[in-house]
């Protein structure tokens, strides 16, 4: 029997991550589509809003990342505790989301190293202002709200991770109640196996 | 009954999606309205340094878009299941994102704004509102069959990009999106905040 859910994506991480993140922490399948650049032109017109990822579930189609992220995470109980809980899931999801775009021209789409030089520094200092929000806010034992992995946890882990990894690594040593939220989502069991088996994608992003 | 106070600047903007949600939804709020020389003060006692605010019952809610997904929860606006919540989601997201692309036109030099402005008008707007049409029904809603927290954000995005002059194609085009601003502001509740509401330039 197919799996309910259809996702639909380039083949990179970025946007769609944080869904599959989720997926993989519930334990839920889900048909995992990459679209290769060449081929994306003729489905654009295709699409709800013309752009990706897509979310196929019961003959409807989902677009915007954050929309299809945060469904999932209702289906499968990890979008807030209460009706407050998700409003302060939502704000960090907020907060964070514009760090994705940011990451991705300067780590993969700027080759030209005065450009590079510039976004880095306008870079530093989003991530500097964003993740001192963050860490004032967060938990203290793990999670960023409430007391059990929630979306947000792992929206940040996805980012953080192309910070750490990518970036600049270390950065989360300033922020200790974030660096735990990372270790926390790092040591899930399900996530570590996802990390460790996922498709490496046409893009290291 | 929860209190609520909602705080922003004294204008539309980003924050006015979420005063026409709670007229919609007959909640009544406290509607405080920031001057920019009070706002120094008062940025590093906020969650993350922004406006707006909501505060529910002791809780501070930051971020416009997170307020508004509450808000569209409590007034009944969010629609009726997860799909419909996610689909309703998706549809604000889409509306905000031309409210977003003028916002950023308006920070940039001249010559760059007008080049920007160009592309929005021309290309990108009149792309989107082509798509959002398609969403839309031929009754005026993007979501079932009444008023959800979309085709607010639709109608209320849509005026306040052309309040920072930026000259959108008119709905005229686009009859379903039409009809969805027709069914937001005969919305009782709305049509009551729209004759009364402070007048501002944006």
């Amino acid at each position: 029997m197919a799996p309910k859910y259809k996702l639909t994506y380039f083949d990179v991480r970025a946007r769609a991550e944080p869904t599959r993140l989720l997926f993989a922490a519930a334990g839920v399948e889900y048909e995992d589509v990459r679209v290769q650049r060449q081929d994306w032109e003729a489905l654009k017109p295709t699409t709800p809003m013309g752009q990706l990822p897509l979310l196929e579930v019961d003959g409807v189609t989902l677009c915007q990342s954050m929309s299809i992220a945060r469904f999932v995470a209702r289906e499968t109980g990890m979008d807030g505790m209460t009706r407050l809980e998700r409003a302060q899931a939502d704000a960090f999801v907020d907060e964070l989301e514009e760090l994705v775009p940011k990451l991705a021209g300067l780590l993969v789409f700027t080759t030209d190293e005065t450009e590079k030089e510039e976004k880095a520094k306008a870079l530093d200092k989003m991530i500097a202002e964003k993740l001192g929000r963050c860490e004032k806010l967060s938990g203290s034992e793990g999670h960023l709200v409430g007391n059990s992995l929630l979306w947000c946890d792992l929206v940040f882990y996805n980012i953080a991770y192309n910070i750490e990894e990518l970036y600049k690594a270390g950065t989360l040593q300033s922020y200790p109640k974030l660096a735990k939220v990372y270790d926390t989502v790092k040591a899930n069991p399900r996530i570590a196996k996802w990390v460790a088996e996922r498709p490496a994608g046409q893009f290291n992003i | 009954m929860p209190s609520i106070k909602y705080t922003y600047f004294d204008g539309r903007g980003l924050g006015e999606v979420n005063r026409v949600m709670l007229a919609a939804g007959g909640m009544k709020y406290e509607d405080v309205r920031l001057h920019e020389s009070k706002w120094a003060g008062m940025k590093s006692a906020t969650p993350m340094g922004e406006l707006p605010l909501l505060e529910v019952d002791g809780t501070t809610i930051c971020q416009s878009n997170s307020i508004a997904r509450y808000i569209a929860r409590e007034a009944g606006l969010a629609g009726k299941t997860s799909i419909d919540q996610a689909k309703v989601d998706m549809i604000m997201e889409g509306a905000r994102s031309l409210f977003d692309k003028a916002a950023q036109i308006f920070i940039l030099p001249e010559a760059e704004k007008a080049v920007r402005k160009k592309k929005l008008e021309e290309k990108e707007a009149p792309e989107l509102l082509e798509y959002l049409n398609k969403l839309a029904s031929g009754k005026g809603y993007f979501v079932g069959d009444q008023l959800t927290a979309a085709d607010v954000a639709l109608y209320v995005n849509y005026e306040s990009v052309g309040s920072l002059t930026i000259a959108l194609p008119s709905l005229d085009k686009y009859p379903n999106l039409k009809k969805v601003a027709e069914n937001v502001k005969a919305n009782p509740g709305i049509a009551k905040w729209l004759k009364e509401r402070p007048v501002t330039t944006y």
